[in-house]
């Protein structure tokens, strides 16, 4: 336990120097760029006095290395600071908008681990048949399939053609999700609330985002499952569970599998970032209120403090997401040597 | 078998619970966003409308015209110079936080709009010299000078809205209603606004203390849209009752065939033109602004990227306005590639060294189509063979402070009045002052000295003489050139009533009823 | 899994290129021979690529009509025998609009994905090799950058930058430098560990000289797989970008922004203007990564077994 304990406070540690450098970079590529909150907000007729009143205030026309170090300093005290456009404090809409994105990403995976790893079992044990490769085909088209493409198919079919699901939002227009909004994960809230009207209008709506990003990611899973299934199916312990008879399902789900999924669970830390950035572009085809519409709009916006906000806040997320699957991974795999 | 069955109930009360909603409850959708949940700061269109129903002007407008009517003052009287407008306010209104509205609560507020200096505060600023408390229920504004509109001002800008001094901050703007005492926004209007989440919903339910006669709809939840494709697949659905801003071209041909709909189609007195900057760039020379004039065609535009919902524009005065007059038309006509051949080859361009420029346009802020209309644009000024367009874009706040440091030769914008005066939509772009604050830098000492005139003038049909004028001046000097007027269309389920809006585009939510 | 089988081996005695490609091609028919699959996957990925960059080079070979033209048809029509693909909202014919479409994606996805080689390649190969602080400080930066979601940092390059075709390729050129760099940093490192390259310092060659001869070309045979398979992403990330909304200002056609041009038009049952740009961005990156597979395939014994 202790040795899992220091491994954890050393990865915690790493992650601050990255989450400066990508900071830091966000921080001079937005005070570079062309356009300020202040123009962005004001009217055509502001004079220029209030142009520089307003810069003034929200300190502005300090050197950029000035305002970074107020900004560091502001952070080392666990603030993000204000909103530049909106009086609103960053963490604000942060707040509000985080869960919908976890709530996409996890429903996401769900998918694409429900397809991958099955279809990823199945080309291993059928190697080199037409289903084997049938199923890398799929891998690798869908590999292919620009996540917002994906999305705008299924909406055309499940949506339009065939008018199904709803194409875009968390919940219905007739319901008010200030009612049962606790947590921001709705479908926990409505739960909790034992509202299952709503649960199922959310659950309805949840569905095409989630195939979105979820097919589109399972290809990976598919060939990675495929690989180490391969691998282990050869392994001496699988030969001899094989020789003492017990049954080919048996060796397979329950030895062969569990084996393979360790490297799987590794993955799914390198992959958690193209879930993200897979999640921005489905968040944009479906309207979905997440973290990445945030960044996009604030960035039209220019206002700064927000989108450093976002910024950190999903690097923070992909740290933590890497540092679980790494403690599952220890823990898990005997092997590793902390 | 049993999962089936419960799914299909699920499905049969999400059924019901629709429909027992329908009853008491509006769905409004929209695609635009709110900016600023205080008057003093907020200064675009649909913030204004949800001001216009949770509080009230101490003029209004009936609803549907452009007609100025009392409102929370019940009559106003002029002194002679037309420089100071007494108000007698109605008795025994209250904000629904229980504060009394009297001449104080009306200082106040006017005091706080001067003092915090929001975006809109120059409406107040600039024509406002100080206000009075002459008894508890008469109020006097002494003005800067005569202004000839200062009703309308009242009438439609909610900087000039009454606001309860014991729940709104003195010192500073609130954007977010919750962090308010009691946590809601309290008003004097027909509707108290009861949940606020921005981007997502805002629930407003009629209030209780309303001195007017009560609103049909009980509660009205207005549901903000990132998109108007999927607006209108909501409507369609039957998933919201009222579509409002901002549909597509091609969404609006295909809902205004629906039999399930009522379409509403308002004529707007937002006007797109280009402009041109003035000053220094190579469109200081009016002739080369007339040559680019010249080979817009109007109805090309209007037709191919609006499918013919836009109206082609020929003066910057919009249609409908009293004194409109079509002076583009026979001065540069349409896609006249003859006269601007003429012009630049006079000016020595030629096949080989055609003369080349940026055209900019901003690709978010007004529509989706915008790109669109860059497109057509170039393809339509490189009908003339000595003539090079690079088209180029910037996100709003890059492309305001472009215009602002004069680095785009020629840009599309579009305008929405501040007041309806032929004078917000002239001097606003022409005046040496007003002028550079769109980016256009025209100065021009005789065009001066007829706003001026205009502005201080109490006679309309002097006034009308100066802009009559001014309209027929404007093809010559081209420091914009006006393109089409929008048309607004509003979508309504068939048991949705009472739609008014007039052209001061206020939309009141307290006239929507629900019929049979 | 041996650390030094394969290819290194070969040509780590002395490098001559014409022996390189001698061996290359040796591996190839070998390929050919053993694993028919593979290669069939290379082939087609070739002729698609081969396909698209003729269409870039010819496209007037491939339509009659330009890609601005608006007045090529009349409006929305469905695909006919006219306009094969139909013709968008403006009255264009959307299959010219592919046509001319595939060189700006391709030349984006290409020449920012050189740039990131051109930059990681050496960077990594430098770092590697050098080690010490500054290998640290740069590991540190690229790996910070690499963990983090590409598409987020092109997002803030691109709205940084404006829209404009140098500019999108900026914004997408930043993002893959980590990944060769690493690549490249990781294979330097074990290289460098190598008897002959230990070998050659001791005889006391100069440091340019063992990067250029002994390392560089044992790293180069992975860096044309990544290579590949990155222009695939890099076109993903073009069209993610010009879909956004962050691309390319009119006047460009562009698939990415054919797309988002054509989601508008999807109620109205106008299928063919989102259907097609999507369709050819995948064939596209699709053609890549059969490209980079098959490489990878031939190049590194170990993963033929699967």
């Amino acid at each position: 336990m202790r040795r899992i304990l220091n491994y954890f406070l050393m990865r915690v540690l790493l992650t601050i120097p990255m989450l400066f450098v990508l900071l830091t970079l966000v921080f001079v590529v937005l005070r570079v760029m062309p356009g300020d909150p202040v123009s962005a907000m004001l009217g055509g007729h502001a004079p220029e006095y209030v142009i520089q009143q307003k810069k003034a205030e929200l300190g502005l026309n300090k050197p950029i290395f000035e305002q970074y170090i107020d900004y560091l300093g502001q952070l080392a005290h666990g603030d993000l600071g204000n909103s530049m456009i909106f009086v609103e404090r960053v963490s604000h809409p942060i707040a509000q908008r985080l869960p919908a994105t976890i709530e996409l990403t996890l429903f996401g995976l769900i998918v694409t681990l429900g397809i991958g790893i099955p279809l990823g079992v199945r080309a291993s044990r059928k190697r080199r048949t037409a289903q084997d490769f049938g199923i890398r085909f799929y891998a690798n088209i869908v590999y292919c399939i620009p996540v917002f493409w994906m999305g705008l198919i299924l909406q055309m079919v499940f949506g339009v053609l065939l008018p199904i699901f709803p194409i875009a939002g968390r919940v219905g227009a007739r319901i008010i999700s200030s009612d049962f909004d606790r947590t921001g994960f709705y479908v926990l809230d409505t739960l909790m609330k034992g509202n299952f009207a709503d649960l199922g209008d959310v659950l309805m709506h949840l569905v095409l985002p989630a195939f979105t990003l979820g097919i589109t990611l399972s290809g990976v899973f598919v060939r990675l499952t495929r690989a180490n299934m391969l691998d282990v199916l050869k392994s001496d312990y699988v030969l001899a569970s094989r020789a003492r008879g017990v049954p080919e399902r048996r060796v397979v789900y329950k030895h062969a599998l569990k084996n393979a999924l360790i490297p799987i669970v590794t993955m799914l830390g390198l992959q958690f970032s193209a879930l993200l950035a897979g999640a921005i572009l489905t968040e944009t085809t479906f309207s979905w209120p997440g973290m990445g519409r945030l960044l996009l709009e604030r960035i039209y916006l220019r206002d700064y403090p927000t989108v450093q906000g976002v910024i950190i806040v999903y690097a923070l997320f992909v740290s933590v997401v890497s540092l679980i699957v790494d403690i599952v991974y220890a823990i898990i795999d005997p092997r590793v040597q902390l | 078998m049993k999962r089936r069955f419960s799914l299909l109930a699920l499905a049969f009360a999400l059924l019901c619970a629709g429909t027992a909603w329908a009853q008491s409850t509006l769905v409004y959708g929209t695609t635009d966003k709110v900016t600023v949940m205080d008057p003093a700061s907020a200064y675009d269109q649909h913030t204004w409308d949800i001001f216009q129903n949770i509080d009230k002007g101490l003029l209004g407008y009936e609803p549907g015209t452009d007609k100025v009517v009392p409102a929370l003052a019940e009559r106003y009287t002029v002194n002679k110079e037309g420089t100071e407008y007494t108000f007698y306010l109605r008795h025994g209104l209250k904000f629904t936080d229980g504060t009394p509205f009297t001449a104080d609560t009306v200082k106040w507020s006017i005091d706080r709009v001067m003092r915090l200096k929001g975006d809109p505060s120059w409406l107040v600023t600039q024509f406002v010299k100080e206000v009075q408390v002459v008894d508890p229920y008469t109020v006097k504004f002494i003005l800067m000078g005569p202004t000839p509109f200062f009703p309308t001002l009242v009438a439609g800008n909610p900087p000039y809205f009454p606001l309860s001094p014991n729940v709104y901050p003195a010192d500073h703007f609130i954007t977010n209603p919750s962090e308010l005492k009691g946590g809601a926004l309290v008003g004097l209007g027909p509707y108290k606004c009861t949940s606020f989440k921005r981007d997502e919903e805002v629930v407003l339910d009629a209030n209780p203390d309303y001195y007017g006669p009560p609103p049909h709809i009980k509660r009205i939840i207005i549901r903000y849209f990132d998109d108007a494709t999927t607006m209108r697949l909501a409507l369609e659905r039957g998933e919201i009752d009222l579509a409002y801003k901002t549909l597509n071209p091609s969404d609006i041909s295909d809902l205004q065939k629906n039999p399930k709909l009522n379409t509403f189609k308002i004529a707007s007195p937002f006007i797109r033109f280009l402009c041109f900057e003035c000053s220094q760039s190579v469109f200081q020379n009016k002739e080369l602004r007339q040559a680019i004039g010249a080979l817009i065609n109007r109805p090309e535009i209007t037709q191919k990227v609006y499918l013919g919902q836009a109206i082609p524009l020929y003066s910057m005065v919009p249609i409908g306005m009293a004194g409109h007059t079509d002076n583009f038309k026979a001065a540069l006509g349409d896609g006249n590639v003859k006269l601007a051949e003429k012009i630049l080859s006079k000016l020595g361009y030629t096949r080989e060294s055609p003369f080349a420029f940026d055209l900019w346009y901003t690709p978010t802020h007004y529509g989706d189509t915008e790109v669109n209309l860059g497109d057509v644009l170039k393809q339509e000024i490189e009908r003339c063979p000595l003539v090079k367009v690079t088209v180029k874009s910037a996100e709003w706040a890059t492309y305001k402070q472009q215009f602002n440091n004069k680095q785009m030769p020629a840009y599309l914008l579009g305008w929405y009045p501040d007041y309806i005066d032929p004078d917000d939509y002239t001097a606003a772009f022409a005046q040496t002052a007003a002028s550079a604050g769109e980016g256009i830098f025209f100065s021009n000492k005789k065009w001066d000295d007829l706003f001026t005139q205009e502005q201080q003038s109490l006679v309309p049909s002097e006034r009308a003489k100066i802009f009559k004028e001014v309209q027929a001046m404007w093809p010559g000097e081209s420091l914009t050139v006006p393109i089409f007027q929008g048309n607004l269309f509003i979508f309504t389920r068939k048991n949705v009533e009472g739609v008014k809006i007039g052209p001061p585009l206020i939309f009141n939510y307290d006239q929507l009823r629900f019929v049979k | 899994m041996n650390a030094t089988s394969g290819g290194r081996e070969i040509r780590a005695a002395k490098y001559s290129p014409a022996g390189a490609v001698a061996a290359l091609f040796r591996r190839f028919s070998e390929a050919a021979r053993r694993y028919r699959i593979e290669w069939w996957i290379l082939v087609a990925g070739v002729v698609v690529i081969a396909a698209i960059v003729t269409m870039t080079l010819f496209p007037h070979l491939f339509t009659h009509f330009r890609p601005e033209d608006m007045n090529a048809g009349p409006q929305m029509k469905p695909p006919s025998a006219a306009h094969l693909m139909g013709t968008d909202n403006l009255g264009r014919d959307v299959w010219s609009r592919i046509v001319y479409g595939a060189q700006t994606i391709l030349g984006v996805a290409i020449a920012a994905s050189l740039a990131s080689a051109l930059i990681g390649i050496p960077l990594g190969l430098v770092s590697g090799f050098s080690g010490g602080f500054g290998d640290k400080v740069i590991s540190l930066i690229m790996d910070s950058i690499y963990s983090f979601p590409g598409l987020i940092l092109a997002i803030a390059f691109a709205a940084m930058l404006g829209p404009g075709v140098i500019n999108i390729t900026v914004a997408v050129a930043v993002v893959y430098v980590p990944t060769y760099f690493r690549l490249v940093r990781g294979q330097t490192l074990s290289i460098k560990q190598e008897l002959y390259v230990e070998a050659a310092n001791a005889i006391g060659a100069r440091r340019p000289t063992v990067l250029a001869k002994y390392i560089f070309p044992n790293v180069i045979a992975t860096v044309v797989v990544v290579f590949s398979l990155n222009i695939a992403d890099a076109i993903m990330t073009e069209a993610a970008l010009s879909y956004i909304g962050l691309g390319l200002p009119a006047g460009i056609p562009d698939w990415g922004m054919d797309l988002s041009m054509g989601k508008k038009f999807l109620p109205s049952g106008v299928w063919w203007m989102i259907t097609y740009p999507g369709l050819m961005i995948m064939i596209l990156a699709l053609g890549f990564t059969m490209l980079g597979e098959g490489l990878s395939e031939i190049l590194n014994p170990r993963l033929q077994e699967y």
